[in-house]
């Protein structure tokens, strides 16, 4: 039962991992631009489709271009779309990005298709690790090992960079980041890019053990919200924590009481709430308020 | 002069005439009889997990449409379609394309909850509904209506002819479906049947639907070691289980057997991935495809630069089926269609298949299929093992008797 155990657990990790990564994205999203990007899972599934089209034309060493990419589009459209919500109704910009979903996914089944497209774990990471009681396959390894070290570079580059203080400080106080002279227009183009591609890798991270197709994030951007609730908005340390705690909770759930399983997530958000209104890591942002 | 006066006199007689009859609409009816498109209704995913089994069910049907000339009663066909993403939308869009596009059937419905949402409109608006997918027993069973007609096997049925297959490989099955209707009615019947193969139960997992994960589901059947594995999963969460199944080292170690699978979840995962034994309706690359069916194929390789799906000859038997009812009816009257599709027979295989007259339930054998040992084609993935039946007789018997069904329909 031990061996199962640990390997329910290794695997809930890698699943939380990859949502963690979509839940960082979104949070930074609304954190600096105020924005509940419901269209987050699109560029998840365009990460993916992007992943398989490198893929195709140039082999596996392509691939790691698939999230600046996404990053770029992502760009494009805050420029010419998610710039005009600003500052409105919440609303709005929900209808807003959910019809950017929709959009996304169209362009994405006109482009290549409705059909899903097959896409496997490189050969180097096929097969199986089994170290004592813990059985996990070499791709999972791999998943947890370059979502490890993206999360630790986004942490590097918010907490240790200049560019990371005007994140952080734009933020809560966007009015005084303009005061000092900081192109704080340029600044939000760029963290909408820098959301979206965290999407995208975790798209592409996705890509050989989720169908590749138009709704693929079907699957993901729930939980995301999920954990972003759980974790508090705009925490980058409230969603780490939610998303190991989300994917954990969901495989020992599975294994104990499957019938429960997809709705072990909404009932930890919910005694969160109900415990901790804003979140695990959760803080008053007066601009929210 | 007088002949020229006479032609202008009866000229003008005639426009008058003319003008008049178009201001009363005398004489319009015949016109408008003949110009009159008759619309059909379809719904079929557009959008969502089963965009792409919506496309080759609307592939097929128009298709139908097509080789039909485009036209029924000498009249153009207007197809209206419309999304199939849950069960309350898809209400809603079978009441839309009855209020809004006037139809005068509806063919569709590929999933059984958004089917028998569906049917209680068909039965309130009396407008007749062709299902092309949705397997649950009970559509047939204790919630049929004089409405609906369905082209699917009943789970039950396709289970009988996996079960014996399943026993074969080994006695110790494992179960993993679907946590709705369908699944559970593949609980229901293969449970039923375990005694009779002398097979037993040693895990189950009810999975909820747009579940992306199955490590853990996997972890739990490597734990419980069976013999073979019986899936109910569908759609996008099927080609999920199965890409996850190869990650996992389990391909070649666990047989896996389903029903009510469609190619597209084998072309999504790719050959690396695919593995088992199915039961489909139908398959493109089977030696005893009918000439029609040949046709079918050949026009879709034609449009479409690939062969049809399974959900392809679905959508275009329902259709025809339809079509053909009108015709044999000459009228588009839903009391007329319903006796005239009741009455509908196909004889162009080796024994005739028909909608059984107490139940609307399609009876024609399925095909099981094995994925090849060695994939060479984009979409060639199945080798035909044997149909599901091999006479009219035991197909008839494998659909079971009324008792057995338990459908009672009130007459129209």
């Amino acid at each position: 039962m031990l061996d199962t155990l640990v390997s329910q657990a290794a695997n809930g990790l890698v699943l939380g991992f990859i949502y963690v990564l979509i839940a960082v994205g979104l949070s930074i999203t609304f954190g600096l631009l105020g924005v509940i990007n419901f269209a987050h899972g699109a560029f998840f599934a365009l990460g993916a489709y992007v992943a398989w089209q490198l893929f195709q034309l140039f082999g596996w060493s392509a691939v790691i271009l698939a999230p600046p990419v996404v990053g770029l589009v992502g760009m494009a459209v805050e420029v010419t779309i998610i710039r005009r919500l600003y500052g409105k109704e919440p609303l709005l910009s929900l209808i807003v990005t959910f019809a950017l979903a929709l959009l996304i996914e169209a362009v994405i089944r006109y482009a290549w298709g409705a059909d899903g497209k097959p896409f496997n774990p490189p050969p180097a990471f096929a097969g199986i690790v089994e170290v004592g009681p813990l059985l996990i396959t070499k791709y999972r390894v791999a998943v947890l090992g370059a979502t490890t070290a993206t999360l630790l570079g986004l942490w590097g580059f918010l907490a240790f960079t200049p560019y990371g203080r005007i994140l952080r400080a734009g933020s809560r106080d966007p009015e005084m980041v303009e005061l000092l002279g900081i192109n704080l227009p340029r600044v939000l183009t760029a963290v909408f890019g820098l959301g979206c591609m965290l999407a995208a890798i975790a798209g592409v991270l996705a890509a050989p053990l989720w169908t590749v197709s138009p709704s693929m994030a079907a699957n993901a951007v729930m939980p995301a919200f999920v954990i972003v609730a759980i974790g508090g908005l705009g925490s980058f340390r409230g969603a780490v924590v939610a998303g190991l705690a989300v994917g954990i909770v969901t495989s020992l759930t599975i294994q104990f009481w499957p019938e429960a399983a997809a709705a072990s997530m909404y009932a930890l958000m919910f005694a969160i709430m109900l415990l901790r209104p804003r979140g695990l890591f959760g803080e008053r942002w007066e601009r929210f308020e | 002069m007088l002949k020229r006066d006479l032609n202008r006199r009866s000229f003008m007689r005639a426009s008058a005439g003319a003008a008049a009859a178009s201001v009363l609409g005398v004489g319009g009816p015949a016109r408008a009889q003949s110009d009159e498109p008759v619309r059909i209704g379809m719904i079929y995913a557009k959008q969502g997990p089963g965009a792409s089994i919506g496309e080759y069910l609307q592939r097929g049907s128009a298709l139908a449409v097509e080789q039909a000339g485009g036209k029924v009663l000498g009249r153009p066909i207007e197809l209206v379609w419309l999304d199939e993403p849950n069960p309350q939308v898809s209400q809603q869009n079978m009441q839309r394309l009855v209020d809004e596009s006037k139809v005068v059937a509806v063919v569709g419905g590929n999933y059984s909850s958004s089917a028998l949402a569906m049917m209680s409109v068909a039965n309130r608006e009396k407008v007749p509904l062709i299902l092309t997918g949705a397997a649950a027993s009970e559509i047939t069973g204790k919630s049929c209506s004089k409405y609906t007609f369905r082209t699917q096997a009943t789970v039950p049925v396709q289970m009988a002819g996996l079960m014996p297959y399943v026993s074969s490989i080994g006695k110790k099955v494992y179960f993993i479906t679907a946590s709705y209707a369908f699944g559970q009615d593949i609980l229901r019947a293969s449970r039923a049947m375990l005694k009779q193969v002398d097979a037993t139960e040693v895990g189950v997992d009810e999975v909820p639907i747009n579940t992306a994960d199955y490590s853990s589901y996997i972890l739990k059947i490597r734990q419980a070691k069976p013999d073979v594995i019986v899936g109910g999963l569908v759609g996008g969460d099927f080609s999920n289980f199965l890409k996850q199944w190869n990650e996992m080292g389990m391909k070649d170690k666990i047989p896996y057997a389903a029903v009510a699978v469609t190619d597209t979840d084998f072309w999504d995962v790719g050959p690396q991935a695919s593995t088992g034994i199915y039961i489909k309706p139908w398959y493109y690359n089977n030696p005893k495809n009918t000439a029609a069916e040949q046709k079918l194929i050949e026009d879709f390789k034609r449009k479409y630069n690939q062969p049809p799906s399974d959900k392809t000859w679905s959508g275009w038997i329902g259709m025809r089926a339809l079509l053909e009812s009108i015709e044999a009816a000459k009228s588009t009257e839903a009391a007329q269609l319903v006796a005239h599709l009741e009455q509908w027979k196909n004889t162009e295989g080796e024994f005739p298949f028909f909608f059984r007259d107490w139940d609307h339930q399609l009876v024609r054998p399925a095909v099981i299929v094995q994925i090849k040992k060695q994939i060479t084609d984009k979409f060639d993935y199945f080798d035909v093992l044997k149909n599901t039946s091999a006479t009219a007789e035991e197909t008839a018997k494998a659909f079971g008797t009324k008792e057995d069904i338990g459908c009672s329909m009130p007459s129209l």
